[in-house]
């Protein structure tokens, strides 16, 4: 077929979007009625029950850095701390604890269920008196800053569908990512940068995948995708001319390819072309933002210290957590980083140490930059996994070591700053560190809590999508009262 | 002379027409006309502009005109009927949407007969034009009428869309309240279910607009319900129709609150359920619930999340428009409202190099506003300062990271709400400091990193203790931190050509690197300073170490280098390799394409069930004496050195020698996983094909937990010289 014969019947193509937006623009009335009246005359094109872009009421938080510690950290080992276990130790898990908990394929073939205790050290720290093992000092230097949930709860029990609920509410991996909500609900702050960004790093211990529907924004617009600064020369594939092309001709493509662009937006009228428009846009402005971003020569000595000296190594959980704080501080909305390996099936102790000493003083300096800089209690900080472990070991308890499955039943958290209530410990657990005993907080109670102190009332941030409407929370989700200064 | 003679007489018989219709219109009721006919109403707020202006402009222009009959006059004539014919039209679209939507009916009323009044008045006001040319005061005292009527009509029409009082000129807010916190005396009806409505209902629903003839200001109209039925009926909430309404969903006409309008949350709607379930009632007291009563958990919910989401404050000065803040807007300057009910601004700018002072200049427009400025990291200088100054309501200044030193802060003494200023990363020093001391509103400054000392600081702080002087952590002096270890700038690249240089890098500026290239350890004395790139002879184990005044000596990294050998034309891989490890097959032994001993996935071909035996073919008839095998050594994941390697060599597969062979080290424990080279040397000859068999352990070690099984021998690359 000949080439302009093709372009005819593509233009002749029409969509039932085209025709309807150009038949009701041609009826010149019916366009100014169209315009004033928009949801009486074409039906609701409104898929929110709220105004996009701006905060419903006065913000706690402007920002949210989450340090997602990727594989399950062990609450038995950070936060939670048990004596009881440790007297135990060895004896049967009592089945009255443990109430029919449906268990992973790991260890429901177990004969028996030994109570393990920790073999770290607890100390009490800071005026809040939390409790914080050994394996983290710094964490347990800034206490008094932290607001530490003991009793959250999750649905899942693998890590696949565990991690996409802590994402994006729901275990199915078809919605939007938080990152992408906060992003579809507040708008940008910075239009040189996404305002979605997502960075990774590796630990030393047992890891599990991180994929990228975990930073989808699933039925949303793709703008609010999330966008990997990977550790590599080019933090943002693509992002950079390639050789032998300056400035001068990426802006004249970038013109031509706008020009193009619109002309396909004129014959088909759909809106992802301008979503690509401004991306493109956005990416060449980003081509003078990140640079500087991902430069930490200028940072002080006395930053390189407090981080420690791996910040300088790209790619590392300290090097991503310097970079939260510059990329915060640019103004990107929610800043998601990942860090894999805390997956402690077996040899627990040594694994642990491993992670502990490749987080710890990074995370305690993430919170003690932004309080240096002011910046504390507009950006909320969250540390944790997507579930607990068992109080029990998995495979055989020996003197040397020992081991967890994976337990959905409670687990800690901390969140920092954005309007939290610093220095307090939220909820209990029982004295097996098994069940909740007082004030649970579900993962959509955490996502209401969270668009709470960002200034979103997490009922009205919604999108309709096949016929009905969704939300971060779904149909569920309180704020938690208890943890909001 | 043109008369429009036609024209003025087609538009006076239309305007007979409709008239007429009107006063049908007028007196009947539309309710049951079809539903299509209302929606026409919707283009009445917009046609009511062109009556209004016309009417308006009749008043000056009757001033100036003579009524008569001259040319200038006939353009004149023309424009009373287009008059007559906008307010008609108009009157007509206003019934059909009067019939569409539920309104005051006190206020329609008035509206509805004033604006039929105008439109009548109107079309007399032609007829009058003519018969009124000796009687000029009647004719201006008929225009002043119709003005004056049509501006009571509009002002009722106003009253009717936008609220009682818009119109009005006296400053009559929006009533709406806030939750009490729980008390004994809390009264579930007066403080609580009263207030959502208040809030979310009585705007529609009040003594003077009681839309659908419904009234929540008080029990009694409640009760009474509306227009279509009782809002609650005791013990059915299906028929109560106050429940029935909020429970539909947000795109049903009958949704209450309409669209568009603050919607009640799922908190509301559940606490007017629970309380209708019990009856309505007005006097039980929050403190008589069970502590375990739903609704004493979801009036718990609602008003402690009502506390936490009031502003955290309100301010007095009024909204700037929505335009000037689009205005403002760019990509490298954001102005943002605090959220969507405030008055109150914050601006940040980005990017650097396309910041100039005249970019704060250009936010004088809406300096009453803004409560906020994030200048951090721009080139901001002490001048920038000077232009602070109109900010009057500035509370919090971010200047990170500028071109600050602060010599300049008594501008900001003009800002006289400053709570906070971050100065971290700034030439601030003490003196300058000093000068903030004045402001009386500061409450918090931020100096880390500034030129301002420890002490100072604790000088500062004892003297004006009223502000949180934050200078941020002071590192630990005594606490030394580990350096990380240096690495090639290309850790890829581990295959040179002869002469091919390598560059070290360590990543903390300054950090010196000291290596050995004959497998001893340096450390910060010993070994080779590394100042510029260098080339190696042959295989080469390079040990280097980080060093650096105030830090601990890194641990030492090591890179195994190989030389490129002689060309090889095709290798074969005789003894089959695992099923999942074999790379891109024989190729991969000859590609330099190098594999990490951590990820065996990857260039690595791994042998078990056999042993690792290749061939490989060179027709070069160079003179041959050396091989090297890269090989991966990694004890927890079963591989170890091969038992055993036998190098054989001859002019082709047929006429073979043992050339030579090797028994390497077995290790005594686990250890690191690493690249493994090991060489052979032999006669040397110029052969045309060799064959190399390495043997894999047959039983590992006691020591290992797989003791007695077979060991693995990973190969990703051999090497002849």
């Amino acid at each position: 077929m000949k080439m302009e014969q093709q372009e005819k019947e593509f233009r002749l193509n029409i969509t039932r979007k085209h025709f309807l937006t150009k038949a009701g623009l041609g009826l010149g009335g019916a366009a100014l009625g169209g315009l004033l009246f928009k949801d009486q005359l074409f039906g609701s094109a409104s898929e929110t029950a709220m105004q996009l872009g701006v905060a419903q009421f006065a913000p706690k938080a402007k920002r949210i850095i989450y340090l997602f510690q990727n594989g399950a950290p062990s609450q038995l080992e950070t936060f939670d701390y048990k004596p009881l276990l440790n007297k135990m130790h060895g004896e049967e898990l009592p089945a009255s604890v443990r109430m029919g908990q449906r268990l992973t394929g790991m260890t429901s073939n177990q004969e028996k269920f030994p109570l393990v205790g920790s073999t770290f050290n607890f100390a009490q720290h800071g005026q809040s008196g939390a409790w914080v093992s050994e394996l983290f000092p710094h964490m347990a230097s800034i206490a008094d800053d932290l607001c530490f949930i003991k009793t959250m709860h999750t649905e899942a029990i693998n890590h696949d569908p565990a991690l996409t609920f802590f994402q994006t509410g729901a275990q199915q991996g078809n919605r939007p990512s938080m990152g992408a909500w906060m992003s579809y609900g507040l708008g940008s702050e910075n239009a040189n940068l996404p305002s979605y960004t997502v960075l990774l790093s590796r630990g030393r211990g047992n890891g599990q995948g991180v994929y990228s529907k975990l930073w989808t924004n699933g039925f949303l617009d793709s703008v609010h995708q999330g966008v990997v600064f990977s550790s590599g020369e080019d933090p943002v594939l693509y992002l950079n001319n390639p050789e032998g092309h300056d400035k001068q001709s990426r802006r004249a493509m970038l013109d031509m390819l706008a020009k193009f662009n619109a002309e396909s937006f004129e014959n088909i009228g759909d809106p992802e072309i301008q979503t690509r428009i401004k991306q493109y846009e956005m990416s060449y402005r980003m081509q003078s933002a990140v640079p500087e971003l991902t430069d930490f020569s200028k940072e002080a000595n006395s930053t390189i210290k407090l981080y420690g000296p791996d910040c300088l190594v790209p790619g590392t959980y300290a090097a991503n957590c310097l970079l939260a704080r510059k990329l915060s501080e640019s103004g990107v909305r929610f800043v998601q980083l990942y860090h894999q390996g805390w997956d402690t099936h077996g040899n627990l102790e040594g694994d642990m140490r491993m992670q502990a000493e490749d987080v710890d003083r990074a995370s305690a300096a993430l919170i003690k930059d932004l309080k240096q800089r002011g910046l504390l209690d507009e950006t909320l900080v969250i540390w944790g996994g997507e579930f607990g472990r068992t109080n029990y070991c998995q495979g055989k308890l020996t003197k040397e070591s020992y081991g967890r499955d994976h337990h959905p039943k409670c687990f800690s958290l901390w969140m920092a700053g954005g309007g939290t209530k610093p220095g307090i410990v939220y909820g209990e657990t029982d004295e097996f560190g098994y069940n909740i005993i007082k004030d649970p907080v579900s993962v959509h109670d955490f996502h209401a809590t969270v668009l709470h102190l960002m200034g979103i009332n997490h009922e009205q941030l919604t999108y309709k999508h096949l016929g009905r409407r969704y939300r971060l929370t779904d149909i569920a989700g309180e704020v938690v009262q208890g943890v909001i200064a | 002379m043109r008369t429009y003679k036609l024209h003025n007489q087609i538009i006076a018989s239309l305007l007979m027409l409709l008239q007429a219709l009107m006063m049908v219109m007028a007196i009947v009721s539309l309710e049951s006309i079809p539903g299509w006919t209302k929606q026409i109403g919707h283009l009445h707020p917009i046609l009511l502009h062109l009556p209004i202006a016309f009417i308006l402009l009749l008043l000056p222009a009757s001033m100036i005109l003579k009524n008569d009959e001259s040319d200038e006059n006939q353009l004149f004539i023309l424009f009373l009927h287009y008059n007559a014919l906008a307010a008609t039209i108009t009157a007509l679209l206003g019934l059909l949407a009067a019939a569409a939507n539920e309104y005051d009916q006190e206020l329609l009323f008035n509206h509805k007969w004033l604006s039929i009044a105008t439109a009548l008045l109107s079309h007399l006001l032609i007829y009058l034009f003519h018969w009124s040319k000796s009687r000029r005061s009647l004719w201006i005292s008929a225009v002043v009428i119709t003005s004056l009527i049509m501006m009571i009509g509009s002002h009722f029409g106003g009253s009717l869309t936008h609220g009682e009082g818009y119109l009005n000129f006296s400053n009559t807010k929006k009533v709406s309240t806030v939750f009490k916190p729980l008390t004994d005396s809390t009264k579930i009806y007066n403080d609580v279910v009263q207030t959502v409505l208040i809030n979310k209902c009585l705007e529609c629903h009040n003594d003077k607009k009681s839309k659908g003839g419904l009234n929540l200001n008080n029990y009694a109209a409640f009760l009474k319900g509306g227009k279509t039925g009782a809002a609650f009926v005791s013990g059915d909430l299906e028929k109560s129709l106050f429940i029935q309404r909020i429970s539909l969903d947000l795109d049903d006409k009958k949704h209450m609150p309409p669209k568009g309008k603050s919607q009640l949350t799922s908190d509301e709607i559940f606490l007017f359920k629970e309380w209708a379930v019990r009856n309505a009632d007005t006097t039980t007291k929050f403190h008589q619930l069970d502590l375990k009563d739903t609704l004493r958990s979801i009036i718990e919910k609602i008003v402690q999340s009502s506390l936490s989401s009031k502003p955290s404050k309100s301010y007095t000065f009024e909204k700037a428009s929505e335009d000037k803040i689009a205005s403002l807007n760019s990509p490298f300057r954001r102005v943002m409202p605090l959220d969507i009910h405030s008055p109150a601004l914050i601006i940040k700018f980005y990017l650097k190099e396309k910041f100039s002072p005249k970019l704060i200049e250009e936010c004088k427009s809406i300096s009453k506003q803004v409560v906020e400025i994030n200048l951090s990291t721009m080139p901001a200088d002490d001048k920038t300062l000077e232009m602070l100054s109109g900010f009057e309501n500035l509370e919090k200044l971010n200047l990170n990271g500028t071109a600050i030193t602060g010599a300049a802060f008594k501008q900001l003494q003009a800002n006289k709400k400053l709570e906070e200023i971050q100065l971290a990363n700034t030439q601030v020093n003490y003196e300058a400091a000093l000068l903030l001391a004045n402001i009386a509103s500061l409450k918090s400054v931020y100096l880390w990193n500034s030129k301002v000392s420890d002490k100072e600081i604790k000088n500062l702080q004892s003297k004006f203790p009223k502000i949180k002087w934050d200078i941020g952590y002071i590192s630990d002096k005594n606490e030394l931190l580990k350096l990380t270890p240096p690495s090639p700038t290309n850790t890829e690249k581990m295959i040179l050509d002869p002469g091919e240089n390598i560059t070290l890098k360590h990543p903390l500026p300054g950090a010196q690197i000291r290596y050995t290239i004959d497998g001893s350890k340096p450390d910060s004395i010993t070994g080779i300073l590394y100042t510029k790139p260098f080339s190696i002879s042959g295989l080469t184990q390079i040990n280097a170490v980080g060093t650096s005044i105030g830090w601990l000596t890194s641990n030492v990294s090591s890179f195994t280098y190989f030389l490129k050998g002689h060309k090889i034309d095709s290798a074969t891989i005789i003894n089959p390799p695992a099923e999942k490890y074999r790379a891109n097959g024989e190729k991969a032994l000859i590609d330099l394409n190098k594999g990490t001993p951590n990820n065996l996935n990857l260039n690595w071909i791994g042998f078990r069930e056999q042993t690792m035996k290749a061939g490989f073919h060179l027709s070069e008839g160079k003179i041959i004496s050396k091989v090297i095998l890269s090989l991966a050594d990694n004890t927890g994941s079963y591989v170890f050195p091969p038992e055993k390697i036998i190098v054989k060599g001859g002019i082709d597969k047929q006429h073979l020698k043992t050339l030579g062979s090797l028994i390497p080290v077995q290790p005594k424990a686990q250890r690191n996983s690493s690249i493994l080279p090991v060489t052979v040397d032999f006669t040397p000859g110029a052969y045309k094909y060799l064959e190399i068999e390495a043997i894999n352990v047959q039983k590992l070690p006691k020591w290992h937990p797989g003791k007695k099984e077979k060991g693995w021998v990973f190969v990703d690359e051999v090497f002849f010289y």
